[in-house]
């Protein structure tokens, strides 16, 4: 739900809690000056008769009218005089309903006699003002919800604007990319501060992405002059005679782990470089021509190996990828399949126009399979792989939006790739 | 054969240097774009060996000019791995091949006498060790002038072994020149005897003698001293 819909139902909810009440006391009121005015009616009309009292047959003009009733005390009687106000039901004729009414109930002296009078005044029926008081509360309420409305619309179209882009702006942003936040100048100073604390934090952020990458760079291509230095070194002391056999072997075993850091570190490269988008170029490669041309390629390998590696590829299947990164992916795929199998195993490739799938014989995997496309996760520590085959692999997919999948069941590793 | 080699990291080109300098060539160095143009403009050269990644330019920069000035000569271009725009750049400009950092002397020195070849010689080369004569042209391989029956890895083998000759060529460096660089995911390369002993037998059944000898656990060595 969004904040100014939320901020709008809870003002309504506070709204219809405060009218409530005001409707309350409004109706509580209305009946206190109701039956303030009805009582100085009654008393006005007492007034009216004890003034007539004094003159002759002054009161018989009074018990003409049904709402007095004028009686006077057999004479030698004496009461003790008093006034109380009443509320009564009195069945009317004209309305054919019982109306509430107030009256004035008194014994009084007038004249030196005393007298018994009753003064009733039909009096507002609390229905009547409730009815009204709430006509008027609900009219209120509705137009304060049509202003709120309105009023939350216009709000939402200026006053928040500078909140929404910065909302749209962080939706779009990406560390990679490189590009700062793009916010709108805004007088509110919440927002002000919300935007300066979020262009503060992506800029941190990239800043330390790229230190974090250049270094990784840096380091990774750093490395190769020397490895190629101390490689080129090795084979030169290869050509020194008289070496013994122990002292070639020595040369040979340091020639095999600089060979293994230098393949470390163009695998490393490759993934920043593709993390770079430096294989941007996307073009619309024949996939089955990189397919037939790498099995053709390690078709010997996989003999040598003892490996069977049989293809179903389907011509012409055509995807949008930077061409060198289409290579490395099938290369690593079929390298990984190779490398991860059994004595006398088998490799199949197939290639459809939905994805591409490279299944092969092996053992039960020791990692799960989530791990599997980690960097330096790999299934058998012993063996000289780096464990980076199959992440880069994960990153070529990610990068041209396809999907990378793995399963293993009953002996066969199966790796798909949906385009 | 007269080669010069243009490559800014002194430690790489001295071993370049004394790689080749074994051999037949006539080395020259050059260590920025400058110095290469100087020499290129003063003397006659049969192969260059070109780093694209020079402190004051791009190496591919020379190329264009060599092939301006020279049509004629033979260019290797040398530069880091995965950088196929160099690599496809390179070749649309002219180079004759192309050779990833980092790589073994042995496949330099291999390629380089390719070029030789092909360019300086038009192909049409014998290359001779003692009773075995290989006609690079046709792929043909005499021994004591029998005609041998090579499969491809094995003529690739040989030829590798003869422009190498007298050199350790260890079972890795062997693999990645007949398999090319996606040998890596191999945990051994001791496949390689198979087309050794393969090769050897039909060497040996023409009356040749065995050059090739074995390194243990290490690698190989052509040589008939």
């Amino acid at each position: 739900m969004r904040l100014l819909t939320k901020t709008t139902l809870w003002y309504l909810v506070f709204a219809l809690i405060m009218f409530t009440l005001g409707g309350i006391i409004a109706i509580s009121m209305v009946r206190t000056v109701v039956n303030r005015e009805t009582d100085y009616e009654l008393r006005t009309t007492l007034r009216q008769i004890r003034n007539a009292a004094s003159f002759e047959n002054g009161l018989e003009i009074f018990n003409k009218s049904k709402s007095i009733k004028i009686r006077e005390f057999p004479e030698g009687v004496v009461i003790k005089t008093d006034t109380i106000f009443k509320d009564t039901l009195i069945y009317l004729k004209r309305t054919d309903r019982v109306e509430p009414f107030r009256k004035l109930i008194t014994n009084t002296q007038l004249e030196g006699k005393f007298y018994h009078i009753e003064i009733s005044n039909i009096f507002l029926e609390e229905e009547d003002i409730i009815s009204v008081v709430s006509w008027i509360i609900i009219r209120l309420f509705l137009f304060l919800t049509a202003a709120l409305m309105i009023g939350n619309f216009l709000i939402s179209k200026k006053l928040f604007r500078p909140f929404e882009h910065l909302l749209k702006s962080l939706d779009n942003f990406r560390i990679k990319n490189n590009e700062p936040l793009s916010t709108v100048a805004t007088q509110t100073q919440e927002f002000q501060r919300l935007n300066q604390f979020a262009e503060d934090m992506t800029n941190k952020a990239m800043l330390d992405y790229q230190n974090l990458k250049e270094f990784s760079e840096n380091a990774s291509h750093e490395m190769q002059t020397p490895i190629a230095i101390a490689q080129g070194k090795l084979e030169l002391l290869l050509e020194s005679p008289d070496l013994t056999e122990q002292q070639l072997s020595l040369v040979h075993t340091t020639q095999q782990s600089i060979n293994k850091i230098s393949r470390l570190g163009q695998a490393l490269t490759l993934l920043t470089k593709i993390d770079n988008k430096e294989f941007s170029s996307k073009e619309s490669m024949d996939l089955s021509k990189i397919v037939v041309s790498n099995v053709a390629n390690f078709k010997e390998l996989a003999e040598m190996q003892g490996i069977e590696l049989k293809e179903d590829i389907e011509p012409k299947v055509k995807i949008q990828i930077d061409a060198a990164l289409a290579d490395i992916l099938v290369t690593n795929l079929l390298k990984n399949a190779l490398q991860h199998n059994i004595e006398n195993g088998w490799v199949k490739v197939k290639l459809t126009k939905e994805y591409f799938e490279v299944v092969n014989a092996g053992e039960v995997p020791k990692l799960p399979p989530e791990q599997l496309f980690q960097r330096f996760k790999k299934n058998n520590q012993s063996k000289g792989t780096l464990g980076l085959g199959l992440a880069i692999v994960k990153k070529i997919c990610e990068v041209n939006g396809c999907e990378v999948n793995y399963h293993f069941e009953a002996g066969k590793h199966l790796l798909r790739v949906t385009f | 054969m007269k080669i010069l080699i243009i490559e800014d990291e002194k430690e790489l080109l001295d071993n370049i240097l004394a790689y080749l300098s074994a051999g037949d060539f006539v080395c020259e160095s050059a260590s920025s774009k400058a110095e290469a143009l100087d020499k290129l403009a003063g003397f006659d050269y049969d192969v260059v060996v070109l780093d694209i990644m020079l402190p004051d330019g791009n190496g591919l920069q020379v190329l264009s000019h060599i092939r301006e000035e020279n049509p004629d000569m033979g260019v290797l271009i040398v530069s880091a791995k995965n950088a196929l725009d160099d690599r496809l750049r390179g070749l649309d400009l002219g180079a004759d091949d192309y050779l990833t950092k980092p790589f073994h002397l042995s496949e330099l020195n291999a390629r380089i006498r390719a070029i030789f070849r092909r360019r300086k010689l038009q192909g049409q080369t014998v290359l001779r060790f003692n009773e075995i004569a290989i006609h690079t042209s046709n792929h043909e391989v005499l021994v004591n002038d029998s005609s041998l029956e090579l499969t491809l890895k094995e003529y690739e083998l040989l030829l590798f072994f003869v422009t190498n000759k007298n050199r350790v060529l260890t079972k890795q460096a062997i693999a990645e020149h007949l398999w090319g660089d996606n040998v890596d995911y191999l945990q051994n390369f001791d496949f390689v005897y198979q087309h050794i002993k393969n090769l050897r037998k039909k060497i040996m059944a023409y009356d040749g003698k065995d050059y090739i000898k074995t390194i243990y656990g290490l690698g190989y060595k052509f040589t008939d001293k």
